[in-house]
């Protein structure tokens, strides 16, 4: 919680981010690269991720099937590229949202302080005391398994970590001077959330943010894998995983691929967070 | 700089002793079947024995336990069931119905409880008290009025006519157990080849061999009952040694012991997995719709291809094993092309080519209720979404734990795929009147049919199985002549063993495992 | 400051604080599980794959006391539980206190176990990360706590099994009893996972304290570096260090569910992943509250740790009164 509470050291900043920013560039390329086959998955696919044919069933990998294909004869292939749509760009809605909402109830609750920041810390206590499996599993039977619910039930468990570090920045930035000397010149407190007190937060709550994306990009999938999120056939990193565990020993592609698709991009979106870090909060 | 080296080296040295403890700590583990005084032990493997499955312990009288006891080779029927489902004498003679609410039974002489006590026909009588005393399912089953008991002749006598009443004194329920000793800690004394000596629900059994045993001497001195609910963990279990055998095993890990060093034992079960059809759905009250269903799936591809060919195509309600089941009735078969034809000529046509079919403004969206906890059904499902799709339907899937709420409610579903043990009994009875009947509490989808509710009653007075038998298959025709229900294909229930484990053998009933005959080389 | 007295005062109003929370979690809990439909009865009815009646069936349902109210169900659990009856298992027909009681020790000795292994591979390595930072062991460390930080822990704990269990023969599969050899596995999979995250922390903590002006006067002074990194250094990266593992140690208590159940390690996590499964009500309301003490106790071992490690920090909650 508090390692994004950090200090900025100026005399180093200037030294080491030249080789930061090399590495800040490298990683984003492959970070949009795997956006963008999200995106595109539809195009690159080269044949249909759900059209089954039982004769092809358990194909190992070959070249018209570079991943093989599953029981029902499904491409491994274009299903990863497919998955990618639900793993990565839920992970990202997810995180987003997260943010925002964690951002805003932190520092405004930071801001005000006082009764309203006490409540607001109580209810952050509780949702973080609530054990995430029960939440899951009860948001899933109550509104059905799927990738959104899915993404409900961990933004409503994951929101307050994120409020817990935007209170703790604002609280140390409000009584910076500059704050101080706003309050004095009579700004309203939405100027100086969002022309002071945000600019300044808004770094570690990045950092924060990207580091989250491989976690979560984690946390969908074991959802998924507990049968709480993605439902059949949606192609799906998690899903295609849990499906296909009994397979590792017999069929090993088809829990492979999916499951080096899940590493992959979890070490990009780490590396990112971690030079996003260090371009941002050098030592 | 020397300060660091020796911190990093320090550290490293850390890192590397760990290494070393958790590299030894693991003495190499050769697993052996002898224990160091020469005793046999078998070690097996299952992944429904827990309280989960209402198997918490091995009391036959409480919940579904009587599977455990019986399977384990602790309790014992008054009769057992053959490889075709029919009665044969157990701990029972002969049995003799006397008039339409009276049986005569006669216990065999010789068998004692594992404790040294005969069992004779009091015991029994004080079992069967018991077991309609404090097991209601067993009380509603056997509507037992009266039992007398002399040497070891039981006079049975119930409230009603009870065609199938020997038929259901051999479920699981029904092991007789020596009510006096008790069932502390959830252990009962039987008359099986093996006895319990230590119990934790959901974790492990443990067995010693009957010496007392009045059918031959167990070869095994000790048994022990694993609880592996993970299906992979099972698997490595097996391969690893640590267990002997195996009961429940994923069908994808079945290559792993398709080998010599493992046996398989299979054999055909009751337990269906079929469709069910609501009625209350208007697009399903479209007879072209449900012929056009049961001609789009692909029974065999399932059975062959995704069961592994572990599994029979079924047709009708009952397995071929079953003089009324298997071929005995007949239905369509998977015919992509000709079920495109009965759907355009009832006028389901696909106008905006889409790939879905349409007819009057509504489009032929289906939705599709099913559960994950036995592993075909999604297998069964995604194969069907796909092949019915190829013929214009858009299947809409919910395979959900809690299908139960939905299916009761009448506008949520369109077709529910479910398993179903059809036959638990021999008897083909249970079937209809649980699911397809007026006043069924399984008719969920509001199935009716004038003809099938009057071969019921017919079916419930009638006390010759050979009569009974000529009733279902009538019966059945009549469900696959209205396509109400599809039957895709029926569990082939398998035991994995390593291949020095003789005598464990699978049994259509899925009831009988362990037996005087199991034996490890 | 603060003195003796206040600490106190302050530990009882932390743990006062845990009532409110314990009663809005199990009213949650138990509003949520009531709504998700199906119950315990017709779970039961659907593993054995037999039917019973509807008359059997709410007449099952009536004896747990299930066809009651929703609130009326809540009263009644909540009035037990305050005469200090948990009441019993729907599946199993056992008492809830002694379910949970007996598969807390499994819990622990995991939660002793996997913490150790953390403890021993993390803070070396990560101090190494740290001191040759951008250099070839940071990279090599750092390459490997990514791999251990990206792979889902049932993928390793099945890898494991594979490789250890099946082509190594080390390790048993089953972990039948609480021996190092049966919970070396279980261990190894936690702790690759936790290794690989607080690794990080770890190194950059020790790279935090290093960027810092007393270092750089110590050097001035002629400090022998190795000295600032363990009198120094070490000390201050404590604190983090030390809330890191309490957090830790929080979830490992409250059992891991996917690795428990994968090793059929009898524990917490697996009876809660089961209890859930079932909507065995009685037993998710333990585990909640288990989670919830677990949580606040931790939140305040940490807070009272700080206050004892580094004086000059002030107590949160404290500054507002």
């Amino acid at each position: 919680m508090s390692s994004v509470n950090r200090q900025v050291s100026v005399r180093q900043l200037k030294v080491k981010k030249c080789n930061t920013k090399c590495r800040l560039i490298v990683f984003a390329t492959l970070a949009i690269c795997l956006v963008a086959v999200a995106v595109f998955a539809d195009r690159l696919c080269p044949y249909d991720p759900y059209a089954q044919d039982l004769s092809l069933s358990y194909q190992a990998p070959s070249a018209a099937h570079i991943m093989g294909t599953d029981a029902y004869g499904r491409d491994m292939f274009s299903r990863v590229i497919v998955g990618a749509r639900a793993s990565i760009l839920s992970t990202l809605a997810l995180v987003c949202i997260i943010t925002l909402v964690g951002t805003a109830v932190g520092t405004i609750s930071g801001f005000i302080g006082g009764k309203v920041d006490a409540i607001v810390m109580r209810v952050s206590d509780f949702f973080l005391a609530f054990p995430g499996l029960v939440f899951a599993l009860a948001v899933a039977a109550l509104l059905g398994g799927g990738v959104l619910n899915a993404i409900i039930a961990l933004a409503v468990i994951s929101w307050p970590k994120y409020a817990r570090v935007a209170r703790s920045q604002t609280l140390s930035v409000k009584v910076s001077s500059f704050v101080q000397a706003a309050v004095l010149a009579g700004d309203n407190p939405p100027q100086i959330i969002f022309r002071h007190i945000l600019p300044n937060i808004f770094g570690p709550i990045l950092v924060t943010a990207m580091l989250d994306i491989g976690t979560m990009t984690m946390e969908l999938a074991g959802l998924s894998f507990l049968g709480l999120g993605a439902q059949p056939p949606i192609a799906e990193w998690g899903s295609m995983m849990s499906s296909g565990r009994s397979m590792l020993q017999t069929y090993p592609w088809v829990v492979l691929s999916p499951g080096i698709a899940i590493f992959i991009s979890v070490v990009i979106f780490n590396l990112l967070g971690d030079t996003v870090r260090d371009y941002l909060d050098p030592k | 700089m020397k300060g660091i080296k020796k911190a990093v080296a320090f550290a490293m040295a850390m890192a590397l002793t760990l290494g070393a403890f958790t590299g030894c700590s693991g003495s190499k583990k050769e697993p052996t079947n002898a224990s160091d005084d020469g005793k046999k032990t078998f070690t097996f493997g299952d992944t429904t024995f827990n309280a989960e499955n209402e198997e918490a312990t091995i009391d036959p009288h409480e919940a579904y336990c009587g599977w455990a006891c019986i399977r384990y080779g602790v309790g014992e029927t008054l009769f057992k069931f053959n490889d075709n489902m029919e009665l044969e004498p157990w701990v029972a003679e002969s049995y003799e119905n006397i008039d339409d609410l009276t049986w005569k039974v006669v216990i065999k002489d010789g068998v004692t409880f594992s404790n040294g006590k005969a069992c004779d026909a009091a015991a029994v009588k004080a079992c069967i008290e018991d077991l309609v005393a404090v097991h209601e399912r067993a009380a509603a089953d056997l509507a037992i009025d009266s039992i007398e008991a002399d040497g070891l002749t039981l006079t049975i006598k119930t409230q009603e006519p009870k065609p199938t009443l020997m038929n259901y004194l051999c479920d699981p329920y029904g092991c007789i157990i020596d009510v006096e000793s008790g069932n502390a800690d959830g252990i009962v004394v039987g008359t099986g080849p093996y006895v319990a000596t230590e119990l934790v629900t959901s974790d492990h059994l443990k067995l010693v061999k009957n010496d007392n045993y009045w059918n031959g001497q167990p070869k095994i001195d000790e048994i022990t009952v694993l609880t592996i609910t993970d299906g992979d963990t099972l698997a490595l279990a097996l391969q690893n040694g640590d267990i002997d055998a195996a009961y429940g095993m994923a069908y994808a890990n079945y290559p792993i012991f398709e080998n010599d060093d493992y046996v398989f034992t299979g054999t055909p079960t009751s337990r269906a997995f079929y469709c069910q059809m609501n009625y209350n759905s208007k697009i399903i009250q479209d007879d072209a719709v449900r012929k056009a269903l049961a001609m789009g799936i692909d029974k065999e591809g399932f059975v062959n291809t995704l069961l592994k060919g572990y599994g029979a195509v079924g047709v009708g309600a009952f397995p071929d094993n079953f003089s009324f089941g298997g071929d005995a009735v007949s239905t369509v078969g998977y015919d992509p092309e000709a079920a495109k034809t009965v759907l355009e000529e009832a006028g389901w046509k696909d106008t905006d080519g889409d790939g879905i079919r349409e007819k009057g403004g509504k489009t032929l969206t289906l939705k599709w209720v099913s559960y994950p906890s036995r592993q075909e059904l999604p297998l069964l499902c995604e194969s069907a979404q796909a092949t019915l799709k190829d013929i214009g339907f858009d299947i809409q899937l919910n395979i959900t734990a809690d299908h139960g709420t939905i299916v009761s409610e009448k506008d949520g579903w369109d077709v529910y795929a479910a398993a179903f043990v059809t036959a638990s009994i021999g008897d083909p009875m249970y079937f209809f009147t649980t699911n397809c009947l007026d006043d069924s509490p399984k008719n969920r989808g509001g199935y009716h049919s004038d003809e099938l509710q009057k071969l019921a009653e017919e079916m419930n007075v009638t006390f010759d199985p050979e009569k009974r038998g000529e009733l279902a298959i009538q019966m059945q025709q009549q469900l696959l002549d209205d396509n109400s229900f599809i039957f895709c294909s029926f569990l082939r229930m398998s035991m994995i063993t390593k291949a020095n484990v003789t005598g464990l053998k699978a049994h259509p009933s899925d009831y009988y495992e362990f037996t005087a005959d199991l034996d490890i080389q | 400051m603060f003195k003796g007295y206040s600490l106190l005062k302050y530990t009882i109003k932390r743990i006062l604080q845990l009532i409110p929370i314990l009663f809005a979690i199990t009213f949650l809990s138990f509003a949520m599980m009531r709504l998700a439909g199906s119950d315990v009865v017709e779970q039961k009815m659907l593993n054995t794959g037999q039917v019973v009646t509807d008359a059997q069936l709410e007449a099952a349902k009536a004896q747990l006391g299930l066809d009651k109210p929703f609130l009326v169900q809540y009263i009644t659990w909540l009035n037990d539980l305050l005469h200090g009856d948990m009441g019993v298992s729907f599946v199993s027909g056992m008492d809830v206190f002694d379910t949970f009681i007996s598969k807390l020790p499994a819990t622990l000795f995991l939660t002793v176990t996997s913490i150790v292994l953390t403890v021993i591979i993390s803070i070396p390595l990560g101090i190494i990360s740290a001191v040759y930072k951008n250099k070839f062991w940071d990279y090599f460390i750092r390459f490997f706590s990514f791999i251990g930080n990206s792979m889902p822990n049932f993928f390793v704990s099945l890898v494991l099994m594979y490789i250890l269990g099946i082509k190594l023969r080390f390790f048993p599969i089953i972990s039948r009893e609480m021996s190092f050899e049966s919970v070396a596995m279980p261990t190894i999979t936690l702790a690759i996972a936790m290794s690989a995250k607080y690794l990080r922390q770890v190194r950059t903590t020790v790279l935090d304290e290093l960027g810092k002006d007393y270092i750089m006067g110590a050097k001035a002074r002629g400090v022998k570096f190795s000295t600032t990194l363990w009198k120094s250094v070490m000390r201050e990266s404590l604190v983090t260090i030390i809330t890191l593992l309490a957090l830790s140690i929080g979830s490992l208590l409250g059992g891991t569910a996917i690795v428990e159940s994968i090793f059929m390690w009898d524990g917490v996590g697996k009876m809660a992943v089961d209890a859930i499964n079932m909507r065995d009500y009685p037993i998710i309301q333990a585990y909640v509250m288990w989670m919830a003490i677990i949580y606040v106790t931790v939140n305040l071992i940490t807070d009272l740790s700080y206050r004892l490690l580094d004086p000059r920090i002030r107590l949160e909650g404290t500054d507002n009164e």
